[in-house]
């Protein structure tokens, strides 16, 4: 029995010590994981507790048919995907309340800054975190998991429950999408 | 260098901005503060609050008073009658009297009376 199946069986008898242990292990794949796709480390540090509480609450229901780490990856990936429809329908309703008032629509200045991203890179990493952030949620979560936690392909297909070639072709599209949207933005930047 | 093939540079090496990007690290004190949540948690409040805060129980709630006092008015509108029954206000004063002549601190006493 290896460590990690050790741990997992001795959290599903609700030890506190394998909890701890397995939280420690796992919190910065989470964390970095739930941060590229909402883009605010305070929301995602609040996320990544949650989604450990799940963790331990539907251990359960953890069958071991996956990897435990695709397990965690998918829990992170719908609870931060989750977030951002509720935000974006509070957002939405917001903005309906405040017909009335007027609202101006001001450009969006990039303002989310990686911290694992070098010096060098930061404002560029910056641009295009902004227009990932406009990406289709699975484009976002397929890209977000390939690029920032390094997975493959085969890896992202399953944690997003779905083919290697479906990865691919979100891929593809998350590729073109950005394209677009950097174009835009350097054009807007450029006169 | 035109600046079509300037900004198609640009979008390249920012395409390109997140290789070696390193794994951001979470709150060293991570676990403290999901303890600490989960503690809260189980005392019973929060989840409470929380589901009677959940937008389809709260508007149902509302509903629900809505309807009892939509009721409560419409069935009350319907047959309301002034009773001027004198004989019940005696007996309601009398009531009281007999009530207020007990002494409701003397707890200890009440058994020998």
């Amino acid at each position: 029995m290896t460590n990690e199946t050790e741990l997992i069986e001795q959290l599903k008898r609700g030890d506190e010590t394998a909890f701890k242990a397995i939280v420690e292990q796992w919190q910065d794949m989470v964390y970095n994981t739930i941060l590229g796709i909402v883009q605010n480390e305070t929301e995602a540090e609040d996320l990544a507790q949650d989604v450990f509480i799940k963790v331990f609450e539907k251990i359960s229901s953890f069958k071991g048919d996956s990897k435990f780490s695709t397990w965690l990856y998918r829990i992170a990936t719908t609870t931060a995907l989750d977030h951002l429809r509720s935000k974006k329908r509070k957002k939405r309703s917001g903005f309906l309340q405040g017909l009335g008032g007027g609202s101006d629509e001001k450009e969006e200045i990039p303002d989310f800054h990686h911290p694992g991203v070098s010096l060098d890179n930061k404002e560029r990493a910056a641009v295009l975190f902004k227009a990932i952030e406009a990406l289709p949620e699975n484009q976002k979560a397929a890209y977000t998991l390939h690029k920032l936690e390094g997975l493959s392909y085969r890896d992202v297909s399953e944690v997003l429950n779905t083919t290697v070639s479906a990865v691919e072709s979100l891929m593809s599209r998350a590729n073109q999408n950005l394209r677009k949207q950097l174009e835009e933005y350097y054009n807007r930047h450029y006169r | 260098m035109d600046s079509k093939e300037k900004i198609q540079q640009e979008i390249e090496q920012t395409l390109q901005s997140l290789e070696n990007v390193k794994r951001a690290e979470a709150n060293p004190f991570l676990f403290t503060r999901i303890k600490a949540r989960m503690d809260k948690k189980a005392n019973g409040w929060e989840w409470v609050l929380s589901f009677v805060s959940r937008p389809a129980i709260a508007i149902a709630i509302l509903l629900l008073v809505m309807a009892v006092n939509g009721w409560a008015l419409w069935g009350s509108g319907s047959d309301e009658t002034i009773t001027t029954d004198n004989g019940g206000i005696s007996e309601l004063a009398n009531e009281y009297n007999n009530v207020a002549s007990v002494n409701n601190y003397d707890y200890e006493n009440l058994t020998n009376e």
